[in-house]
């Protein structure tokens, strides 16, 4: 008895104390919205905005937001976004955004007041290309290491995020190397902070006219960029880094410079 | 030496040998023992009613009584016995042993018949009062030393444990005619008179083991079970490897599996056979054997134990609040021992599994001298394979490359041909010591340990030409590596009955390789040959050498001081090399590591036990001294029960880290703590407990609470990576706290043809990292509710037993949600909404395992070996380990990853004496 008495006391002692810090918190992160804007110099400001997908969905988007209030601040004036379609958000006055300034996304929904924040940076410099027109051979094996093929190089003395983008206007049609890794004749390629990127025969999947974007990119992007949900576990599955509060996505200002590359 | 019980033995196996019998018996077993009993004068106990049964027909010419003995118990299916008091038993069953030893003492009491002297009388009165006597225990036919064998004088209080050299010192004996006793689990007791002669030297008691039959426990608090707690110590479990056969395993007698069986140690983490302590990790359990560290504790993606249970003498496992002796982990500490070697004879063993084979030696080399090797090395049948699938990921098709990096990545090596061969892959360990005794108070002992896993996946491709305009060839490297090297020199001195030493000069060597690059050559269609060498090379290497003395001064029976101190240098390099020129990770760092301690041990009364004891090391990264001070007690409150309490402040100065590749399988590495963005890691511990215990039960209850600061959570994320293109790695620092609590409850049943134990544990362990969030979230250690029954049932030569084991899920991440976004370039990108840190829990974890071994004998009641069946995951249950998540149609397919179902295995040990 004596032996039962002390085990129920130590029993009911640290029942008291596992159950004094438990904490039920039912998860509501799911019905908040997903944002997707990129604030081009130049460009009218367009936010997307998204409902979250069940797991099973197999729609590539979530259902579109509508009828949402939503205003961007960029410190001194304030300005209402127009639903242009579902889910569309715009405003079109491109003298609005301005290198230097910090805008401020903000709107309610559900119960939760949704903001983002991001900095215009400066238009990229001296964005310059080795060769406009490159003639490769195609590698001469899979291993084989693969010929460079064209060097583009900008200014960049503060080690400024940049990313190079490439669009191809001509389709998968001639495929450059064996390797057939990449299918996408649209691709970007993140230039870790430096001011030049050696284009070899690996990059480039396939030949073709292609417009090459320089964009010069906030932190928030890059982090999105490098993030991969490709293939987790549940011992290694992480959020996708947003800069939303109270919502998932991107809401990220970006200037561009764009050059022409033919891989013929 | 004096004549101690056991002398008796060695005078009856001594007549055994050297009288020899000219003789024709025809008769009845049971005359031709009374023949043998009256004329050699040897007591022999039988069963008359069953022996008189057997007849005896034979001429013995000039044969030794043994040979004789040894014939008419093979030709009877009987086994014969010779206890420490001389006494011959003649046995049907081993189990019989009991009931003619009480047979023995009714017939004693009768007249006339020949008594066995138990222990001499005085030769004369005392003539030495107070004085102090040290000696060793060893075990009689092996010479091994025997630690934490009880020593008592009979008749009083006076009482003291062997230490590690089975050492002993005992203060103020009343008399020189006291009589010592000696008691060790799995032995026979030891009595020795004391003289006025042997009081002067260190008296050497040789213990002789008990015949491999019923628990018996003759005295209160002796134990003989598989797995014992220390009643008077919170925390501590000890183990015996000899008596692993008796659970199940899968192949292999492990100790580390078999600690997971106790309360308190984590069971349901297969993919490791660290130790998860109380709600610590296994890189927080300081794993030392023979004096060195090991840094690689397990085999096999952790399923099975590094060490070769042949090559132990004993382990010790100390839960938390341990002694000041031991430091730089924040958890736990498991002490192995070696064996020394058999200091008699020679003898040989083999194990034999579907998955390994197992060999020992042990033989004395000179008269001072002895050596043990153990080797153990797998074998790739289909058992093998069928773990090595379960846990290597390796096969798995190749992932996709990070967002935004360049494309056409793909593991190197691989690509593109879909050719799979079933990698070559094996384990080795082995084990070597020598043992030297300069003389009577000092021997030196060297130990060597090296043990190591292989993969190798290496083939060679030749071109299709359809590949390449030209041809050409490919020599694809793909092997990883990984182990530890160690190796300790001890010398051991006892430089008078109240002080003695032991101290090391340490090396381990931890090693972490994987090499996976292409290379050959290729010609193009003009004949030009170029040639191509790519791939990564990736290497982790820890180099720990170490001085160390520990020094043990016996003040009195009651004031013990143990103090030492301790130096050592790590050096650990880190190489992440591609393409043979850009090296992502580049880390060489070296620890000087220095400090002392020094323990009291107090018994002011037979009662109260106090330890007050403090630590202090000085790690030169930081530049700063650190002090661990440390208090254990203990008090018996009545025969039966025990209060017990520790607590202590404890240092970690290194971490075990996690690469995290997704494709190829995570890989682990030990980092030094610095002064930037890995602490130095701390953990204070407070931990009570109850005990109870009579001669049949145990009960013991233990609680903790632990709170640990400064962990280190570094991440190691790679994305892609190409031939002639680098890849980027992320390293990323987390820093967060630590809190752990819990209680713990055993039950054991420690005699008779049923034993075993009852094992819960009611726990919680919580981590807050900022990367997570501001909130404390379950570990991934975390288990609320663990259950254990282990259940062992004797009878006759067969050895059951059934483990039972039942654990709440372990925590984990999952996704919720998805959501797509287009990036400025038109992909469109899918990322998960993330549950919070650790927020669900999988499916509870249980499983059943069982075996059955038969003990194979000697004709004279020595265990030669065994076969042996296991049975694990007797019901197949789908216990989970963790989830894999994909993404396919833009929908998330989850794939459970599972341990081990339904698996049976064989084995069969065999030793030669």
């Amino acid at each position: 008895m004596e032996i039962k008495k002390h085990i129920f006391f130590a029993f009911a002692g640290v029942s008291l104390l596992l159950a004094s810090c438990k904490k039920d918190v039912t998860n509501t992160t799911t019905s908040l919205p997903v944002v997707e804007a990129y604030l081009m110099g130049g460009n009218a400001i367009l936010v997307k905005l998204y409902q979250q997908k069940a797991l099973t969905d197999t729609a590539t988007y979530g259902a579109p937001i509508t009828g949402q209030q939503l205003s961007v601040s960029d410190g001194n004036n304030t300005v209402q976004l127009v639903e242009t379609a579902k889910g569309i958000y715009t405003y079109s006055d491109i003298a609005f955004l301005t290198a230097g300034k910090t805008y401020t996304l903000i709107f309610k929904y559900l119960a939760e007041t949704v903001t983002a924040k991001t900095t215009m940076p400066a238009k990229p410099a001296d964005f310059a290309t080795q060769y406009a027109v490159v003639y490769p051979k195609a590698p001469s094996g899979p291993n084989a290491i693969p010929d460079t093929i064209n060097r583009f190089t900008w200014a960049n003395p503060d080690s400024l995020n940049h990313v190079l983008v490439f669009k191809s206007s001509d389709g998968t049609e001639f495929p450059l190397g064996s390797r057939g890794n990449n299918t996408e004749t649209d691709f970007e390629l993140n230039t870790d902070r430096k001011s030049g990127y050696y284009v070899t025969t690996n990059v480039i999947p396939f030949y073709g006219h292609y417009k090459v974007i320089l964009l010069r990119v906030n932190q928030e992007y890059i982090d999105l960029l490098k993030s991969n949900t490709g293939r987790s576990t549940s011992q290694n599955l992480v959020n996708t880094p947003t800069n939303v509060t109270n919502g998932f996505g991107i809401f990220t200002a970006m200037q561009a410079d764009t050059l022409s590359f033919n891989v013929l | 030496m004096g004549c101690s019980a056991g002398a008796f033995a060695q005078q009856t196996q001594k007549i055994l040998k050297k009288t020899n019998i000219d003789h024709f018996f025809t008769c009845s077993l049971d005359l031709l023992l009374d023949t043998v009993s009256a004329n050699y004068h040897l007591n022999i106990v039988f069963e008359r009613d069953s022996v008189s049964k057997f007849d005896i027909a034979n001429h013995f010419f000039n044969e030794s009584l043994k040979e004789v003995l040894e014939k008419v118990c093979r030709d009877n299916k009987l086994h014969y016995w010779i206890e420490s008091d001389g006494t011959i038993y003649i046995l049907q069953n081993t189990d019989d042993l009991a009931r003619l030893k009480k047979l023995n003492t009714l017939r004693q009491s009768a007249a006339g018949a020949i008594k066995p002297i138990l222990i001499e009388k005085p030769k004369a009165p005392p003539a030495h009062f107070m004085f102090t006597i040290s000696g060793r225990i060893t075990d009689q036919a092996t010479g091994e030393s025997l630690p934490s064998a009880t020593v008592k004088i009979r008749n009083t209080t006076l009482s003291a444990t062997a230490n590690t050299d089975g050492s002993f010192t005992l203060f103020n004996i009343p008399a020189d005619t006291c009589v010592v006793e000696v008691s060790y689990s799995g032995y026979q007791q030891e009595y020795l008179r004391l003289t006025p002669k042997n009081i002067d030297n260190p008296i050497l008691i040789g213990m002789f083991k008990a015949l491999n039959t019923l628990n018996e426990v003759t005295i209160n608090g002796k134990k003989s079970g598989v797995m014992n707690t220390d009643t008077k110590k919170v925390g501590v479990l000890q183990l015996s490897p000899a008596n692993l056969d008796k659970l199940p395993s899968l192949g292999e007698k492990d100790i580390m599996r078999a600690f997971q069986l106790m309360p308190g140690v984590g069971a349901t983490n297969e993919s490791s056979s660290g130790a998860y302590v109380r709600g610590g990790t296994p890189d927080q359990n300081l794993v030392v054997f023979d004096g060195f560290t090991v840094y690689q504790v397990d085999h096999l993606y952790g399923f099975f134990s590094a060490f070769n249970s042949n090559a132990v003498k004993d382990v010790q496992l100390y839960k938390g609040g341990f002694s000041s002796k031991y430091g730089g982990r924040l958890s736990s500490v498991t002490e192995i021992n070696g064996k020394d070697g058999n200091k008699n004879d020679a003898n040989f063993g083999v194990d034999l599994g579907l998955l390994s084979i197992n060999l020992f030696a042990e033989t004395p080399i000179t008269d001072k001298s002895s050596l043990m090797v153990a080797f153990r090395r797998s074998y790739q049948g289909p058992f093998y394979d069928k773990i090595f699938k379960q846990f290597n990921t390796s096969t798995a098709v190749g992932g996709a490359p990070g967002r935004g990096a360049p494309p056409g990545g793909g593991p190197p090596g691989g690509g593109g041909f879909g050719e799979q061969t079933t990698p070559a892959s094996h384990f080795y360990d082995a084990d070597l010591r020598y043992t030297y005794h300069i003389n009577r108070n000092n021997s030196l002992a060297w130990s060597l340990y090296s043990g190591s896993d292989k993969t190798d996946n290496s083939r060679q491709l030749e071109l299709p030409s359809f590949i390449s305009a030209g041809s050409g060839n490919i020599d694809i490297t793909d092997y990883t590596k990984y182990g530890n090297l160690g190796s300790s020199l001890k010398w051991f001195s006892q430089w008078n009955k109240q002080l003695h030493s032991n101290t090391y000069i340490t090396y381990s060597s931890y090693f972490n390789n994987r090499n996976r690059t292409t290379a050959g050559t290729a010609k193009d269609e003009n004949g030009n040959q170029t040639n191509f060498s790519n791939g990564t090379v990736e290497t982790n290497n820890l180099k720990d050498i170490g001085l160390k003395s520990e020094w043990e001064w016996q003040m009195d029976n009651k004031l013990k001081l143990l103090y030492g101190g301790f130096l050592s240098r790590q050096q650990i390099n880190y190489d992440y090399i591609q393409n043979d020129t850009s090296k992502l990770i580049n880390q060489h760092n070296t620890a000087i590591l220095g400090g002392s301690y020094a323990e009291l041990e107090i018994d002011p009364t037979n009662k109260l036990h106090l330890q007050p004891g403090a630590r202090l090391t000085w790690f030169n990264p930081t530049g700063r001294v650190y002090a661990e001070p440390r208090f254990s007690a203990s008090y018996e409150l009545s025969d039966h029960y025990t209060l017990k309490a520790a607590t202590g402040q404890f240092y970690q100065f290194m971490n075990e880290v996690t690469r995290e590749d997704v494709v190829n399988g995570n890989r682990n590495f030990w980092v030094l703590s610095n002064n930037a963005n890995i602490p130095v890691s701390s953990s204070r511990h407070i931990m009570g407990g109850v005990a109870y215990e009579n001669n049949q039960f145990l009960i013991d209850v233990e609680g903790y609470y632990k709170t640990l600061s400064g962990l280190t959570q570094y991440t190691i994320r790679q994305s892609g990576f190409a031939p002639g293109s680098a890849g980027t790695i992320q390293e990323d620092f987390f820093q967060g706290t630590g809190r752990a609590k819990g209680i713990e409850i055993l039950l054991q049943k420690k005699l008779g043809r049923y034993t075993g134990w009852l094992s819960y544990t009611l726990a919680e362990a919580q981590n807050k990292f900022s990367a997570y969030g501001n909130n404390y979230y379950p570990a991934d250690q975390d288990i609320r509710h663990e259950f254990k029954a282990i259940n062992m049932y004797h009878y006759y030569r067969w050895n059951f037993s059934a483990v039972f084991i039942f654990s709440t899920g372990h925590p984990y991440t999952a996704p919720l949600s998805t959501y797509t976004i287009t990036a400025p370039d038109g992909t469109s990108s899918t990322s998960y909404n993330v549950s919070g840190k650790n927020a669900e829990r999988l499916p509870d974890h249980h499983r059943l395992d069982l075996s059955a071994t038969y003990d194979l004998l000697k004709i004279n009641g020595d265990k030669t070996g065994s076969i042996g069946i296991s049975l694990f995951n007797v019901y197949n249950h789908t216990n989970i380990w963790y989830r894999e998540y994909q993404l396919q149609n833009n929908a998330a397919i989850t794939t459970d990853v599972n341990y081990l179902g339904f698996t049976p295995n064989i084995t069969f040990s065999l030793r030669w004496k």
